[in-house]
């Protein structure tokens, strides 16, 4: 079974914002309605500064708050460990907003369901490639298994030495390059 | 605010709501005579508890549409807002019996309200590990926030049944002085954890400070300085403790209490006090969820 996650190589973002309208599309979202920020962080002091954008959405934790405060069990895990949301059991308490370390969920006001990245879990299943990775114009982005050492994101993972974002906040699947 | 007003509104209401039945189950066995405030605790906590539970399907969006979801709010153990909807709805079921049991005036069931007592207990303290276990948000994430909201659902139980009894009988709050000697204890412990909770959070992390400097100095400054702090605290410890001081000295001549009770005097300070305090505990929610800076994470 393979365990999906994703490097994001914030060395090759240039924010152009193509993985957030592609994000959109998949996912038929209104406009105002994304579920990929971008955050920009300024390192360094002058003259010896570096500029970075930072794209963030769900990180498909391993042990996922929003997994385990959801009264309904709306929120869960596959086997894929892709974390997903029924919309069905969804009542819109917005505990998960609440609980998750990244801001990644986002309330549509037309169902009142809290909804986020799916790893586009439907693409996947067919052997496609999440819309952000596929529309990615530099390939900052990776996605594959990362249980297979063989996989490319496994291989730039260790290449790399890519990093969650917060490890000390929990395991999460996507790894950032910075 | 991912949590706003409506949110504070339902764990202000929850609070009080367990408060109230603790007030009346207290009176009911200190003060058999004072069935004003026993009738008013147990008639007002079912309701307001129903008021807040209104408010939480208003803002669960998803579930107002389509209401059958509200029953898988039984299904995750994991989550503390499934096991709260058990406290919650077995509260409620005993708070509803007791109330109905008075208003029909038979006798209530001695084991039935110990296990009210209980589910009171654990309603008041639920809200508060309901946010209190949000990693996310710092603030929260502290111990001491769930006994704040015990103590303070307590003391806006006190006031909101000491509101409701003095309007039916404006007589009735001078005989039942050690409720208003045990809210001056509560009201004196909430300034004192408010501080400890702050003091402590402030210092461990870099999003908890700036949520307390929102409150103290930054945005959300004057409703803390002058709505929790003056109003919903200051004036009730000063309106209540002068108020058990003059007591003291009406106790010695019985005539003295007799005057007092059933003059005018005394009642405009209860109602500004229990007023205040009711004002206090909802600003004091309200606070907290507005000032929750999350985990700072890039």
């Amino acid at each position: 079974m393979a365990r999906y996650g994703m490097v994001i190589d914030t060395r090759k973002c240039v924010g152009c914002y193509a993985c957030r309208v592609s994000c959109q599309m998949q996912n038929e979202l209104p406009v105002e309605e994304s579920y990929i920020k971008f955050y920009e962080k300024e390192t360094g002091v002058f003259p010896n500064v570096k500029n970075e954008i930072i794209p963030v959405q769900c990180q498909h934790c391993e042990d996922a708050p929003c997994v385990s405060v959801c009264p309904t069990k709306a929120t869960y895990t596959t086997k894929e460990g892709i974390v997903l949301v029924d919309a069905d059991k969804c009542i819109g308490c917005k505990y998960c907003m609440v609980a998750c370390h990244y801001g990644a969920r986002t309330q549509d006001h037309n169902t009142g369901v809290v909804e986020k990245c799916r790893f586009c879990a439907e693409l996947v299943a067919e052997g496609k490639q999440p819309a952000c990775v596929s529309t990615c114009i530099s390939n900052a982005r990776i996605f594959g298994d990362l249980d297979d050492p063989n996989s490319e994101v496994s291989k730039a993972i260790v290449k790399m030495n890519a990093q969650p974002l917060r490890p000390d906040l929990g395991k999460a699947k996507i790894y950032y390059v910075r | 605010m991912v949590w706003g007003t409506i949110i504070a509104a339902y764990l202000f209401l929850a609070g009080l709501s367990a408060g109230a039945f603790l007030t009346s189950s207290y009176a009911a066995r200190k003060y058999p005579d004072a069935k004003i405030v026993r009738i008013v605790g147990r008639l007002i906590s079912p309701i307001l508890m129903g008021i807040g539970l209104l408010l939480l399907i208003v803002d669960a969006e998803a579930g107002l549409k389509d209401p059958l979801r509200f029953i898988y709010l039984f299904t995750n153990f994991s989550s503390v807002m499934t096991i709260g909807t058990y406290f919650i709805s077995f509260f409620m079921m005993a708070a509803a019996y007791i109330a109905l049991m008075e208003l029909l005036k038979k006798d209530i069931n001695k084991m039935l309200e110990y296990v009210g007592i209980v589910l009171a207990v654990a309603t008041a303290i639920y809200t508060g590990f309901l946010i209190g276990v949000i990693g996310a948000v710092p603030l929260w994430n502290t111990a001491i926030l769930p006994i704040l909201f015990v103590v303070s659902a307590f003391s806006t139980g006190i006031a909101g049944t000491m509101l409701v009894s003095a309007f039916v009988d404006k007589k009735v709050i001078h005989h039942v002085i050690s409720i208003k000697k045990f809210h001056l204890t509560l009201l004196i412990s909430e300034v004192f954890l408010i501080f400890t909770m702050f003091l402590i959070t402030s210092s461990t992390n870099e999003s908890a400070a700036q949520s307390v400097s929102m409150l103290l100095s930054g945005e959300y400054s004057g409703l803390f300085w002058l709505g929790l702090v003056v109003v919903g605290l200051i004036v009730p410890i000063a309106i209540e403790a002068l108020e058990l001081w003059n007591a003291k000295k009406l106790h010695q001549t019985p005539a003295g209490l007799e005057v007092a009770a059933s003059g005018s005097h005394g009642i405009a300070a209860t109602m500004i006090t229990e007023s205040a305090v009711l004002a206090g505990g909802f600003i004091l929610r309200y606070l907290l969820l507005a000032a929750a800076v999350p985990v700072i994470f890039i």
